[in-house]
Protein backbone atom coordinates (compact mmCIF):
# COMPACT_ATOMS: atom_id res chain seq x y z
CA UNK A 1 0.00 0.00 0.00
CA UNK A 2 1.37 3.39 -1.00
CA UNK A 3 1.07 6.08 1.65
CA UNK A 4 0.95 8.99 -0.83
CA UNK A 5 -2.20 7.63 -2.48
CA UNK A 6 -3.89 6.97 0.87
CA UNK A 7 -2.93 10.47 2.01
CA UNK A 8 -4.36 12.00 -1.17
CA UNK A 9 -7.72 10.32 -0.55
CA UNK A 10 -7.60 11.25 3.12
CA UNK A 11 -6.84 14.88 2.35
CA UNK A 12 -9.67 15.15 -0.16
CA UNK A 13 -12.12 13.47 2.20
CA UNK A 14 -11.18 15.95 4.92
CA UNK A 15 -11.51 18.90 2.54
CA UNK A 16 -14.98 17.75 1.52
CA UNK A 17 -16.02 17.08 5.10
CA UNK A 18 -15.05 20.59 6.14
CA UNK A 19 -17.24 21.99 3.34
CA UNK A 20 -20.27 19.87 4.24
CA UNK A 21 -22.04 21.97 6.88
CA UNK A 22 -24.85 19.50 7.50
CA UNK A 23 -22.46 16.64 8.10
CA UNK A 24 -20.16 18.80 10.16
CA UNK A 25 -23.05 19.88 12.37
CA UNK A 26 -24.20 16.29 12.84
CA UNK A 27 -20.66 15.37 13.89
CA UNK A 28 -19.94 18.32 16.18
CA UNK A 29 -23.39 18.58 17.80
CA UNK A 30 -23.62 15.27 19.72
CA UNK A 31 -20.22 15.54 21.49
CA UNK A 32 -21.18 18.92 22.90
CA UNK A 33 -24.47 17.54 24.21
CA UNK A 34 -22.79 14.45 25.62
CA UNK A 35 -20.12 16.48 27.43
CA UNK A 36 -22.39 19.16 28.83
CA UNK A 37 -25.44 16.94 29.48
CA UNK A 38 -24.06 14.73 32.28
CA UNK A 39 -22.32 17.67 33.94
CA UNK A 40 -25.62 19.53 34.22
CA UNK A 41 -27.52 16.39 35.16
CA UNK A 42 -25.00 15.65 37.91
CA UNK A 43 -25.73 19.04 39.49
CA UNK A 44 -29.47 18.46 39.21
CA UNK A 45 -29.41 15.04 40.89
CA UNK A 46 -26.78 15.88 43.51
CA UNK A 47 -29.43 17.11 45.96
CA UNK A 48 -31.61 14.04 45.46
CA UNK A 49 -30.20 10.91 47.06
CA UNK A 50 -30.81 7.60 45.33
CA UNK A 51 -33.37 5.10 46.68
CA UNK A 52 -31.93 2.89 49.40
CA UNK A 53 -32.27 -0.32 47.41
CA UNK A 54 -30.47 1.12 44.40
CA UNK A 55 -27.72 2.57 46.59
CA UNK A 56 -27.16 -0.81 48.22
CA UNK A 57 -26.97 -2.52 44.84
CA UNK A 58 -24.46 0.02 43.48
CA UNK A 59 -22.21 -0.16 46.54
CA UNK A 60 -22.30 -3.95 46.40
CA UNK A 61 -21.11 -3.82 42.82
CA UNK A 62 -18.59 -1.03 43.37
CA UNK A 63 -17.38 -1.05 47.03
CA UNK A 64 -15.22 2.03 46.41
CA UNK A 65 -18.42 4.02 45.86
CA UNK A 66 -19.33 3.53 49.53
CA UNK A 67 -17.05 6.44 50.46
CA UNK A 68 -19.08 8.88 48.33
CA UNK A 69 -21.59 11.25 49.87
CA UNK A 70 -25.25 10.57 48.93
CA UNK A 71 -25.16 13.57 46.53
CA UNK A 72 -21.90 12.41 44.88
CA UNK A 73 -23.23 8.88 44.62
CA UNK A 74 -26.30 10.16 42.75
CA UNK A 75 -24.01 12.17 40.44
CA UNK A 76 -21.70 9.17 39.95
CA UNK A 77 -24.68 7.00 39.07
CA UNK A 78 -25.91 9.50 36.49
CA UNK A 79 -22.39 9.86 35.03
CA UNK A 80 -22.17 6.11 34.70
CA UNK A 81 -25.19 6.09 32.42
CA UNK A 82 -23.44 8.53 30.10
CA UNK A 83 -20.33 6.41 29.72
CA UNK A 84 -22.07 4.43 27.00
CA UNK A 85 -23.11 7.62 25.27
CA UNK A 86 -19.42 8.35 24.86
CA UNK A 87 -19.25 5.05 22.95
CA UNK A 88 -22.03 6.16 20.67
CA UNK A 89 -19.84 8.95 19.31
CA UNK A 90 -17.32 6.55 17.71
CA UNK A 91 -20.33 4.56 16.48
CA UNK A 92 -22.24 7.39 14.84
CA UNK A 93 -19.54 9.75 13.59
CA UNK A 94 -17.70 7.21 11.36
CA UNK A 95 -21.03 5.85 10.14
CA UNK A 96 -22.16 9.33 9.09
CA UNK A 97 -18.86 10.14 7.38
CA UNK A 98 -18.51 6.77 5.62
CA UNK A 99 -22.06 6.75 4.29
CA UNK A 100 -21.94 10.38 3.14
CA UNK A 101 -18.56 9.78 1.55
CA UNK A 102 -19.37 6.58 -0.35
CA UNK A 103 -22.96 7.33 -1.30
CA UNK A 104 -21.94 10.89 -2.13
CA UNK A 105 -19.43 9.48 -4.62
CA UNK A 106 -22.08 7.18 -6.04
CA UNK A 107 -24.46 10.09 -6.52
CA UNK A 108 -21.89 12.40 -8.10
CA UNK A 109 -20.41 9.49 -10.11
CA UNK A 110 -16.86 10.37 -9.15
CA UNK A 111 -15.69 6.86 -8.36
CA UNK A 112 -15.20 5.79 -11.97
CA UNK A 113 -12.83 8.70 -12.60
CA UNK A 114 -10.93 7.79 -9.43
CA UNK A 115 -10.76 4.12 -10.39
CA UNK A 116 -9.47 5.06 -13.84
CA UNK A 117 -6.24 6.22 -12.17
CA UNK A 118 -3.51 3.86 -10.95
CA UNK A 119 -4.84 3.97 -7.37
CA UNK A 120 -5.34 0.52 -5.84
CA UNK A 121 -8.72 -0.14 -4.31
CA UNK A 122 -7.10 -1.05 -0.98
CA UNK A 123 -5.56 2.45 -0.91
CA UNK A 124 -8.92 4.02 -1.70
CA UNK A 125 -10.60 1.95 0.99
CA UNK A 126 -7.88 2.74 3.52
CA UNK A 127 -8.12 6.47 2.81
CA UNK A 128 -11.88 6.46 3.21
CA UNK A 129 -11.81 4.23 6.30
CA UNK A 130 -9.20 6.37 8.07
CA UNK A 131 -11.02 9.57 7.11
CA UNK A 132 -14.19 8.18 8.69
CA UNK A 133 -12.68 6.42 11.71
CA UNK A 134 -10.29 9.11 12.94
CA UNK A 135 -12.92 11.82 13.60
CA UNK A 136 -15.04 9.22 15.40
CA UNK A 137 -12.22 8.02 17.61
CA UNK A 138 -10.94 11.54 18.17
CA UNK A 139 -14.46 12.80 18.83
CA UNK A 140 -15.03 10.11 21.48
CA UNK A 141 -11.70 10.72 23.18
CA UNK A 142 -11.84 14.51 23.09
CA UNK A 143 -15.40 14.49 24.39
CA UNK A 144 -14.37 12.16 27.20
CA UNK A 145 -11.32 14.25 28.12
CA UNK A 146 -13.45 17.41 28.09
CA UNK A 147 -16.05 15.75 30.26
CA UNK A 148 -13.45 14.43 32.72
CA UNK A 149 -11.88 17.88 32.90
CA UNK A 150 -15.24 19.48 33.64
CA UNK A 151 -16.00 16.88 36.33
CA UNK A 152 -12.61 17.59 37.94
CA UNK A 153 -13.23 21.30 37.87
CA UNK A 154 -16.89 21.31 38.95
CA UNK A 155 -17.23 18.23 41.17
CA UNK A 156 -13.79 17.68 42.70
CA UNK A 157 -11.38 14.73 42.94
CA UNK A 158 -13.82 12.12 44.34
CA UNK A 159 -16.07 12.14 41.30
CA UNK A 160 -13.11 12.67 38.96
CA UNK A 161 -11.74 9.39 40.32
CA UNK A 162 -15.02 7.71 39.34
CA UNK A 163 -14.93 8.97 35.72
CA UNK A 164 -11.22 8.18 35.34
CA UNK A 165 -11.55 4.68 36.79
CA UNK A 166 -10.35 1.66 34.73
CA UNK A 167 -13.87 0.93 33.41
CA UNK A 168 -14.13 4.43 31.90
CA UNK A 169 -10.61 4.23 30.47
CA UNK A 170 -11.16 0.75 29.01
CA UNK A 171 -14.43 1.84 27.46
CA UNK A 172 -13.20 5.06 25.88
CA UNK A 173 -9.66 4.01 24.93
CA UNK A 174 -10.27 0.36 23.91
CA UNK A 175 -13.91 -0.26 23.10
CA UNK A 176 -14.48 3.18 21.53
CA UNK A 177 -11.85 2.78 18.77
CA UNK A 178 -13.01 -0.82 18.12
CA UNK A 179 -16.59 0.41 17.72
CA UNK A 180 -15.38 3.15 15.37
CA UNK A 181 -13.71 0.54 13.15
CA UNK A 182 -16.83 -1.64 13.16
CA UNK A 183 -18.91 1.41 12.34
CA UNK A 184 -16.72 2.22 9.32
CA UNK A 185 -16.99 -1.35 8.08
CA UNK A 186 -20.75 -1.28 8.54
CA UNK A 187 -20.91 2.05 6.71
CA UNK A 188 -19.02 0.58 3.76
CA UNK A 189 -21.14 -2.57 3.64
CA UNK A 190 -24.41 -0.67 3.81
CA UNK A 191 -23.32 2.11 1.43
CA UNK A 192 -22.45 -0.40 -1.26
CA UNK A 193 -26.15 -1.20 -1.54
CA UNK A 194 -27.97 1.93 -0.34
CA UNK A 195 -28.32 5.05 -2.46
CA UNK A 196 -29.28 7.49 0.25
CA UNK A 197 -27.01 8.38 3.19
CA UNK A 198 -29.96 8.68 5.60
CA UNK A 199 -31.19 5.20 4.76
CA UNK A 200 -27.68 3.82 5.13
CA UNK A 201 -27.30 5.47 8.52
CA UNK A 202 -30.62 4.09 9.70
CA UNK A 203 -29.58 0.58 8.69
CA UNK A 204 -26.11 1.06 10.12
CA UNK A 205 -27.57 2.35 13.38
CA UNK A 206 -28.15 -1.29 14.32
CA UNK A 207 -24.65 -1.04 15.80
CA UNK A 208 -25.98 0.92 18.79
CA UNK A 209 -28.60 -1.66 19.75
CA UNK A 210 -26.26 -3.59 22.10
CA UNK A 211 -25.08 -0.31 23.61
CA UNK A 212 -28.63 0.83 24.27
CA UNK A 213 -29.39 -2.53 25.88
CA UNK A 214 -26.47 -2.07 28.25
CA UNK A 215 -27.56 1.49 29.05
CA UNK A 216 -31.05 0.29 29.96
CA UNK A 217 -29.72 -2.60 32.07
CA UNK A 218 -27.32 -0.29 33.93
CA UNK A 219 -29.99 2.35 34.47
CA UNK A 220 -32.23 -0.32 35.98
CA UNK A 221 -29.47 -0.99 38.49
CA UNK A 222 -29.07 -4.58 37.33
CA UNK A 223 -25.31 -4.36 36.90
CA UNK A 224 -22.39 -2.06 36.18
CA UNK A 225 -20.03 -3.08 33.40
CA UNK A 226 -16.45 -3.25 34.63
CA UNK A 227 -13.12 -2.70 32.88
CA UNK A 228 -12.59 -6.37 32.06
CA UNK A 229 -15.98 -6.59 30.39
CA UNK A 230 -15.19 -3.49 28.30
CA UNK A 231 -11.83 -4.96 27.34
CA UNK A 232 -13.40 -8.26 26.26
CA UNK A 233 -16.12 -6.38 24.38
CA UNK A 234 -13.40 -4.40 22.59
CA UNK A 235 -11.72 -7.62 21.43
CA UNK A 236 -15.03 -9.10 20.27
CA UNK A 237 -15.98 -5.93 18.38
CA UNK A 238 -12.54 -5.75 16.81
CA UNK A 239 -12.81 -9.35 15.58
CA UNK A 240 -16.26 -8.60 14.18
CA UNK A 241 -14.89 -5.50 12.44
CA UNK A 242 -12.01 -7.45 10.91
CA UNK A 243 -14.41 -10.10 9.61
CA UNK A 244 -16.58 -7.35 8.14
CA UNK A 245 -13.52 -5.72 6.62
CA UNK A 246 -12.94 -8.84 4.51
CA UNK A 247 -16.41 -8.49 3.06
CA UNK A 248 -15.84 -4.74 2.70
CA UNK A 249 -12.62 -5.33 0.77
CA UNK A 250 -14.46 -7.66 -1.60
CA UNK A 251 -17.24 -5.10 -2.07
CA UNK A 252 -14.67 -2.39 -2.63
CA UNK A 253 -12.98 -4.12 -5.54
CA UNK A 254 -12.74 -1.96 -8.66
CA UNK A 255 -14.87 -4.31 -10.68
CA UNK A 256 -17.55 -4.61 -7.98
CA UNK A 257 -17.86 -0.85 -7.62
CA UNK A 258 -18.26 -0.34 -11.35
CA UNK A 259 -20.57 -3.22 -12.11
CA UNK A 260 -22.48 -4.09 -8.96
CA UNK A 261 -22.89 -0.83 -7.08
CA UNK A 262 -26.22 0.75 -7.91
CA UNK B 1 -15.71 32.04 -30.88
CA UNK B 2 -13.27 30.52 -28.42
CA UNK B 3 -10.64 28.50 -30.22
CA UNK B 4 -7.78 26.35 -29.12
CA UNK B 5 -4.47 28.21 -29.48
CA UNK B 6 -2.11 27.33 -32.34
CA UNK B 7 0.36 25.85 -29.85
CA UNK B 8 -1.75 24.08 -27.26
CA UNK B 9 -0.73 24.37 -23.67
CA UNK B 10 -0.52 20.63 -23.19
CA UNK B 11 1.94 20.17 -26.02
CA UNK B 12 4.70 17.95 -24.68
CA UNK B 13 7.58 15.93 -26.05
CA UNK B 14 6.55 13.03 -28.30
CA UNK B 15 5.10 10.10 -26.43
CA UNK B 16 7.13 6.93 -26.65
CA UNK B 17 5.74 3.49 -25.90
CA UNK B 18 7.05 1.80 -22.79
CA UNK B 19 7.17 -1.68 -24.27
CA UNK B 20 6.59 -1.91 -28.02
CA UNK B 21 4.38 -4.87 -28.76
CA UNK B 22 4.22 -6.94 -31.91
CA UNK B 23 2.44 -5.49 -33.74
CA UNK B 24 3.35 -1.99 -32.50
CA UNK B 25 -0.15 -0.67 -32.16
CA UNK B 26 -1.73 1.75 -29.73
CA UNK B 27 -4.61 -0.63 -29.09
CA UNK B 28 -4.80 -4.26 -30.09
CA UNK B 29 -7.58 -6.62 -29.11
CA UNK B 30 -8.26 -10.18 -30.10
CA UNK B 31 -11.67 -11.69 -29.42
CA UNK B 32 -12.14 -9.42 -26.42
CA UNK B 33 -15.41 -9.90 -24.62
CA UNK B 34 -17.16 -9.21 -21.37
CA UNK B 35 -20.11 -11.07 -19.97
CA UNK B 36 -22.39 -10.03 -17.10
CA UNK B 37 -24.11 -13.17 -15.91
CA UNK B 38 -25.43 -14.89 -19.02
CA UNK B 39 -25.48 -11.73 -21.11
CA UNK B 40 -22.55 -10.61 -23.23
CA UNK B 41 -22.14 -6.83 -23.10
CA UNK B 42 -19.28 -7.02 -25.61
CA UNK B 43 -18.04 -10.05 -27.49
CA UNK B 44 -15.54 -11.04 -30.16
CA UNK B 45 -14.04 -7.58 -30.30
CA UNK B 46 -10.97 -7.65 -32.51
CA UNK B 47 -9.44 -4.30 -33.23
CA UNK B 48 -6.17 -2.70 -34.24
CA UNK B 49 -5.66 1.01 -33.67
CA UNK B 50 -2.60 2.78 -35.02
CA UNK B 51 -0.75 5.35 -32.95
CA UNK B 52 -2.20 8.79 -33.49
CA UNK B 53 -5.44 7.40 -34.85
CA UNK B 54 -8.79 8.81 -33.84
CA UNK B 55 -11.23 5.96 -33.74
CA UNK B 56 -14.94 6.58 -33.42
CA UNK B 57 -17.14 4.06 -31.68
CA UNK B 58 -20.76 4.41 -32.71
CA UNK B 59 -23.73 2.44 -31.55
CA UNK B 60 -27.06 2.77 -29.77
CA UNK B 61 -27.41 2.98 -26.00
CA UNK B 62 -26.57 -0.39 -24.48
CA UNK B 63 -24.44 -1.41 -27.45
CA UNK B 64 -21.38 -1.95 -25.25
CA UNK B 65 -19.45 1.27 -25.88
CA UNK B 66 -18.92 2.11 -22.22
CA UNK B 67 -18.06 -1.51 -21.43
CA UNK B 68 -15.50 -1.44 -24.25
CA UNK B 69 -13.92 1.69 -22.82
CA UNK B 70 -13.90 0.19 -19.34
CA UNK B 71 -12.24 -2.95 -20.67
CA UNK B 72 -9.57 -1.05 -22.59
CA UNK B 73 -8.92 1.32 -19.67
CA UNK B 74 -8.37 -1.69 -17.38
CA UNK B 75 -11.32 -0.78 -15.21
CA UNK B 76 -12.95 -4.17 -15.60
CA UNK B 77 -11.48 -7.50 -16.55
CA UNK B 78 -12.38 -9.26 -19.80
CA UNK B 79 -14.34 -12.52 -19.76
CA UNK B 80 -12.72 -13.60 -23.01
CA UNK B 81 -9.95 -12.63 -25.39
CA UNK B 82 -6.86 -10.53 -24.90
CA UNK B 83 -5.76 -6.96 -25.41
CA UNK B 84 -2.75 -4.67 -25.32
CA UNK B 85 -2.92 -0.94 -24.80
CA UNK B 86 0.17 1.15 -25.55
CA UNK B 87 2.15 -2.06 -25.58
CA UNK B 88 0.96 -3.22 -22.16
CA UNK B 89 -1.02 -6.38 -21.62
CA UNK B 90 -4.36 -5.65 -20.00
CA UNK B 91 -4.40 -8.84 -17.99
CA UNK B 92 -0.81 -8.61 -16.74
CA UNK B 93 -0.32 -4.88 -16.15
CA UNK B 94 -3.63 -3.23 -15.40
CA UNK B 95 -1.99 -0.60 -13.18
CA UNK B 96 0.42 0.26 -15.99
CA UNK B 97 -2.44 0.57 -18.48
CA UNK B 98 -4.32 2.91 -16.18
CA UNK B 99 -1.26 5.13 -15.94
CA UNK B 100 -1.00 5.27 -19.75
CA UNK B 101 -4.59 6.08 -20.61
CA UNK B 102 -6.82 9.06 -19.98
CA UNK B 103 -10.52 8.45 -19.54
CA UNK B 104 -13.35 10.90 -19.90
CA UNK B 105 -16.25 9.13 -18.25
CA UNK B 106 -19.86 9.43 -19.32
CA UNK B 107 -20.59 11.78 -16.39
CA UNK B 108 -18.02 14.48 -15.52
CA UNK B 109 -17.70 12.97 -12.02
CA UNK B 110 -16.28 15.98 -10.20
CA UNK B 111 -16.17 16.70 -6.49
CA UNK B 112 -18.64 19.55 -6.46
CA UNK B 113 -17.74 21.02 -3.09
CA UNK B 114 -14.11 21.33 -4.14
CA UNK B 115 -12.66 23.92 -6.49
CA UNK B 116 -11.58 23.17 -10.04
CA UNK B 117 -7.92 23.45 -9.07
CA UNK B 118 -8.39 21.18 -6.06
CA UNK B 119 -10.18 18.58 -8.18
CA UNK B 120 -7.31 18.49 -10.65
CA UNK B 121 -4.73 18.49 -7.88
CA UNK B 122 -6.36 15.43 -6.31
CA UNK B 123 -6.41 13.51 -9.57
CA UNK B 124 -2.83 14.62 -10.28
CA UNK B 125 -1.80 13.05 -6.98
CA UNK B 126 -3.61 9.83 -7.90
CA UNK B 127 -1.64 9.82 -11.14
CA UNK B 128 1.56 10.12 -9.12
CA UNK B 129 2.57 13.52 -10.49
CA UNK B 130 5.13 15.56 -8.55
CA UNK B 131 3.83 18.81 -6.97
CA UNK B 132 5.66 21.09 -9.41
CA UNK B 133 4.46 19.11 -12.43
CA UNK B 134 0.91 19.12 -11.09
CA UNK B 135 0.90 22.86 -10.56
CA UNK B 136 2.29 23.55 -14.04
CA UNK B 137 -0.12 21.22 -15.84
CA UNK B 138 -3.14 22.36 -13.86
CA UNK B 139 -2.45 25.96 -14.83
CA UNK B 140 -1.88 25.09 -18.50
CA UNK B 141 -5.04 23.03 -18.79
CA UNK B 142 -7.24 25.43 -16.87
CA UNK B 143 -6.03 28.29 -19.04
CA UNK B 144 -6.52 26.24 -22.18
CA UNK B 145 -10.11 25.46 -21.29
CA UNK B 146 -10.76 29.00 -20.16
CA UNK B 147 -11.33 28.00 -16.54
CA UNK B 148 -8.32 29.64 -14.92
CA UNK B 149 -10.24 32.65 -13.61
CA UNK B 150 -12.69 30.33 -11.85
CA UNK B 151 -10.13 27.84 -10.59
CA UNK B 152 -10.88 28.55 -6.93
CA UNK B 153 -14.65 28.23 -7.21
CA UNK B 154 -16.46 25.01 -6.24
CA UNK B 155 -17.24 22.99 -9.34
CA UNK B 156 -20.84 22.68 -8.13
CA UNK B 157 -21.31 26.26 -9.32
CA UNK B 158 -20.07 25.43 -12.85
CA UNK B 159 -22.26 25.01 -15.92
CA UNK B 160 -22.48 21.59 -17.60
CA UNK B 161 -20.07 22.74 -20.28
CA UNK B 162 -17.53 23.97 -17.76
CA UNK B 163 -17.74 20.69 -15.88
CA UNK B 164 -17.19 18.75 -19.08
CA UNK B 165 -14.15 20.86 -19.97
CA UNK B 166 -12.73 20.30 -16.51
CA UNK B 167 -13.31 16.56 -16.85
CA UNK B 168 -11.42 16.59 -20.16
CA UNK B 169 -8.61 18.54 -18.49
CA UNK B 170 -8.53 15.83 -15.82
CA UNK B 171 -8.20 13.12 -18.46
CA UNK B 172 -5.21 14.98 -19.95
CA UNK B 173 -3.50 15.78 -16.67
CA UNK B 174 -0.97 12.94 -16.79
CA UNK B 175 -0.26 13.41 -20.49
CA UNK B 176 -1.55 9.97 -21.59
CA UNK B 177 -0.68 8.55 -25.03
CA UNK B 178 -4.11 6.90 -25.32
CA UNK B 179 -7.36 8.69 -24.59
CA UNK B 180 -10.85 7.28 -24.20
CA UNK B 181 -13.50 9.94 -24.55
CA UNK B 182 -17.08 8.96 -23.80
CA UNK B 183 -19.40 11.60 -25.30
CA UNK B 184 -16.93 14.50 -24.93
CA UNK B 185 -19.19 17.18 -26.39
CA UNK B 186 -22.49 15.86 -25.05
CA UNK B 187 -23.25 18.71 -22.68
CA UNK B 188 -21.32 21.48 -24.35
CA UNK B 189 -22.50 24.64 -26.04
CA UNK B 190 -21.34 25.09 -29.66
CA UNK B 191 -18.33 27.21 -28.70
CA UNK B 192 -17.11 24.81 -26.02
CA UNK B 193 -17.76 21.86 -28.34
CA UNK B 194 -15.61 23.56 -30.98
CA UNK B 195 -12.79 23.97 -28.46
CA UNK B 196 -13.01 20.29 -27.58
CA UNK B 197 -13.10 19.19 -31.21
CA UNK B 198 -10.08 21.37 -32.01
CA UNK B 199 -8.33 19.96 -28.98
CA UNK B 200 -8.99 16.40 -30.14
CA UNK B 201 -7.50 17.25 -33.52
CA UNK B 202 -4.42 18.72 -31.86
CA UNK B 203 -4.01 15.71 -29.60
CA UNK B 204 -4.06 13.43 -32.61
CA UNK B 205 -1.28 15.55 -34.15
CA UNK B 206 0.84 14.83 -31.08
CA UNK B 207 0.75 11.11 -31.73
CA UNK B 208 -1.94 10.32 -29.20
CA UNK B 209 -4.50 7.71 -29.95
CA UNK B 210 -8.09 8.61 -29.23
CA UNK B 211 -11.12 6.37 -28.94
CA UNK B 212 -14.18 8.54 -29.20
CA UNK B 213 -17.68 7.37 -28.29
CA UNK B 214 -20.29 9.73 -29.61
CA UNK B 215 -23.84 9.96 -30.82
CA UNK B 216 -23.06 13.11 -32.80
CA UNK B 217 -22.51 11.58 -36.23
CA UNK B 218 -21.15 14.71 -37.97
CA UNK B 219 -18.63 15.00 -35.14
CA UNK B 220 -17.52 11.41 -35.66
CA UNK B 221 -17.24 11.97 -39.39
CA UNK B 222 -15.22 15.13 -38.93
CA UNK B 223 -12.86 13.91 -36.22
CA UNK B 224 -12.36 10.21 -36.79
CA UNK B 225 -9.91 8.48 -39.08
CA UNK B 226 -11.96 5.33 -38.79
CA UNK B 227 -15.33 4.49 -37.37
CA UNK B 228 -16.51 1.27 -35.81
CA UNK B 229 -20.17 0.40 -35.47
CA UNK B 230 -20.74 -1.54 -32.29
CA UNK B 231 -23.69 -3.55 -31.14
CA UNK B 232 -22.27 -6.07 -28.68
CA UNK B 233 -19.77 -6.93 -31.38
CA UNK B 234 -18.10 -4.77 -34.00
CA UNK B 235 -20.36 -4.82 -37.04
CA UNK B 236 -18.25 -2.79 -39.44
CA UNK B 237 -15.04 -0.74 -39.28
CA UNK B 238 -13.77 1.59 -41.98
CA UNK B 239 -12.98 5.19 -42.84
CA UNK B 240 -15.98 7.51 -42.96
CA UNK B 241 -15.49 8.05 -46.71
CA UNK B 242 -15.40 4.34 -47.54
CA UNK B 243 -18.38 3.61 -45.29
CA UNK B 244 -20.44 6.29 -47.02
CA UNK B 245 -19.49 5.10 -50.48
CA UNK B 246 -20.07 1.47 -49.64
CA UNK B 247 -23.59 2.06 -48.40
CA UNK B 248 -24.51 4.20 -51.42
CA UNK B 249 -22.74 1.76 -53.72
CA UNK B 250 -25.11 1.86 -56.68
CA UNK B 251 -26.27 5.47 -56.62
CA UNK B 252 -25.05 7.76 -59.41
CA UNK B 253 -25.87 11.43 -59.79
CA UNK B 254 -25.84 12.73 -63.38
CA UNK B 255 -25.77 16.50 -63.79
CA UNK B 256 -27.27 17.64 -67.05
CA UNK B 257 -27.69 21.02 -68.74
CA UNK B 258 -31.31 20.90 -67.68
CA UNK B 259 -33.86 18.71 -65.85
CA UNK B 260 -34.25 15.17 -67.15
CA UNK B 261 -37.25 14.79 -69.46
CA UNK B 262 -39.69 11.86 -69.07
CA UNK B 263 -38.36 10.39 -72.34
CA UNK B 264 -34.81 10.53 -71.07
CA UNK B 265 -35.83 8.84 -67.80
CA UNK B 266 -37.62 6.13 -69.78
CA UNK B 267 -34.48 5.53 -71.82
CA UNK B 268 -32.39 5.25 -68.68
CA UNK B 269 -34.85 2.85 -67.02
CA UNK B 270 -34.69 0.63 -70.08
CA UNK B 271 -30.99 0.02 -69.37
CA UNK B 272 -30.59 -3.46 -67.88
CA UNK B 273 -28.08 -2.24 -65.29
CA UNK B 274 -30.42 0.39 -63.86
CA UNK B 275 -32.63 -0.53 -60.94
CA UNK B 276 -34.40 2.81 -60.62
CA UNK B 277 -34.02 6.34 -61.95
CA UNK B 278 -35.58 9.64 -60.91
CA UNK B 279 -35.34 13.29 -61.84
CA UNK B 280 -33.25 15.71 -59.84
CA UNK B 281 -33.29 19.50 -60.02
CA UNK B 282 -30.08 19.54 -62.06
CA UNK B 283 -30.36 16.17 -63.84
CA UNK B 284 -31.14 12.70 -62.60
CA UNK B 285 -30.20 10.12 -59.99
CA UNK B 286 -29.94 6.47 -61.01
CA UNK B 287 -29.67 3.43 -58.78
CA UNK B 288 -27.42 0.89 -60.51
CA UNK B 289 -27.00 -2.79 -59.82
CA UNK B 290 -23.23 -2.30 -59.93
CA UNK B 291 -21.93 1.25 -60.08
CA UNK B 292 -18.51 0.28 -61.46
CA UNK B 293 -19.87 -1.83 -64.33
CA UNK B 294 -23.08 0.10 -64.91
CA UNK B 295 -21.85 3.70 -65.06
CA UNK B 296 -20.23 3.55 -68.56
CA UNK B 297 -23.37 1.87 -69.95
CA UNK B 298 -25.55 4.51 -68.33
CA UNK B 299 -23.49 7.29 -69.88
CA UNK B 300 -23.77 5.62 -73.31
CA UNK B 301 -27.57 5.32 -72.93
CA UNK B 302 -27.83 8.98 -71.95
CA UNK B 303 -25.69 10.15 -74.84
CA UNK B 304 -27.69 7.96 -77.23
CA UNK B 305 -30.88 9.56 -75.90
CA UNK B 306 -29.45 13.01 -76.65
CA UNK B 307 -28.62 14.14 -73.10
CA UNK B 308 -26.00 16.84 -72.53
CA UNK B 309 -23.95 15.55 -69.58
CA UNK B 310 -22.03 18.00 -67.38
CA UNK B 311 -20.90 15.62 -64.64
CA UNK B 312 -21.33 12.02 -63.47
CA UNK B 313 -20.72 11.46 -59.77
CA UNK B 314 -21.12 8.44 -57.54
CA UNK B 315 -23.20 9.46 -54.58
CA UNK B 316 -22.07 8.88 -51.05
CA UNK B 317 -24.51 8.19 -48.26
CA UNK B 318 -24.55 10.32 -45.12
CA UNK B 319 -23.08 8.78 -42.02
CA UNK B 320 -26.57 8.67 -40.60
CA UNK B 321 -27.68 6.52 -43.53
CA UNK B 322 -24.67 4.30 -42.99
CA UNK B 323 -25.53 4.03 -39.30
CA UNK B 324 -29.07 2.93 -39.97
CA UNK B 325 -27.95 0.62 -42.76
CA UNK B 326 -25.43 -1.13 -40.49
CA UNK B 327 -27.62 -1.19 -37.39
CA UNK B 328 -30.67 -2.13 -39.41
CA UNK B 329 -28.84 -5.04 -40.97
CA UNK B 330 -27.88 -6.20 -37.52
CA UNK B 331 -31.47 -5.87 -36.28
CA UNK B 332 -32.63 -7.96 -39.25
CA UNK B 333 -30.04 -10.63 -38.44
CA UNK B 334 -31.17 -10.70 -34.80
CA UNK B 335 -34.81 -11.00 -35.88
CA UNK B 336 -33.99 -13.87 -38.23
CA UNK B 337 -32.06 -15.64 -35.48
Amino acid sequence: MRIAWVAAVLEREAAELLRNRLLLLSILGPPIVIVVGPVILGKLVAGRPLPVGLTAGLVAGRPEWAALSPGDLAAAYSFQQFLLFFLMLPAFIPLSIATFSIIGEKQSRTLEAVLATPIRTAELLAGKAIAAAVPGIAGGLIAYLGFAGLVRALYGPALFAIVSAPDWLAATFLLGPAIALLSVVLGILVSARANDPRTAQQIGAVIVVPLVAVVIAQAAGRFLVDATAYGLAAVAVLLLALAGLRAGTWLFAREAILTRWR
Amino acid sequence: MVRAPAHPAWQTPPVTPRAPSPPDLAVWTDGLGRRFGERWAVRELSLELQRGEVFGLLGPNGAGKTTTIRLLAALIAPSAGQARVDGLDLARDADGVRARVGVLTEAPGLYEKLSAARNLDFFGKLQGLAPAVRAERIERLLRLFDLWDRRLEPTGTFSKGMKQKLAIARALLHDPPVLFLDEPTAALDPEAAAVVRDAIGTLRGQGRTIVLCTHVLPEAERLCDRIGFLRTTLLRVDTPARLRTAVANGRVHVRLTGPASPDLLSAVRADAGVVEAGAATDGLVAELRDADAGTPALVRSLVAAGASILEVRREAATLEEVYFEVMGARADTESAA
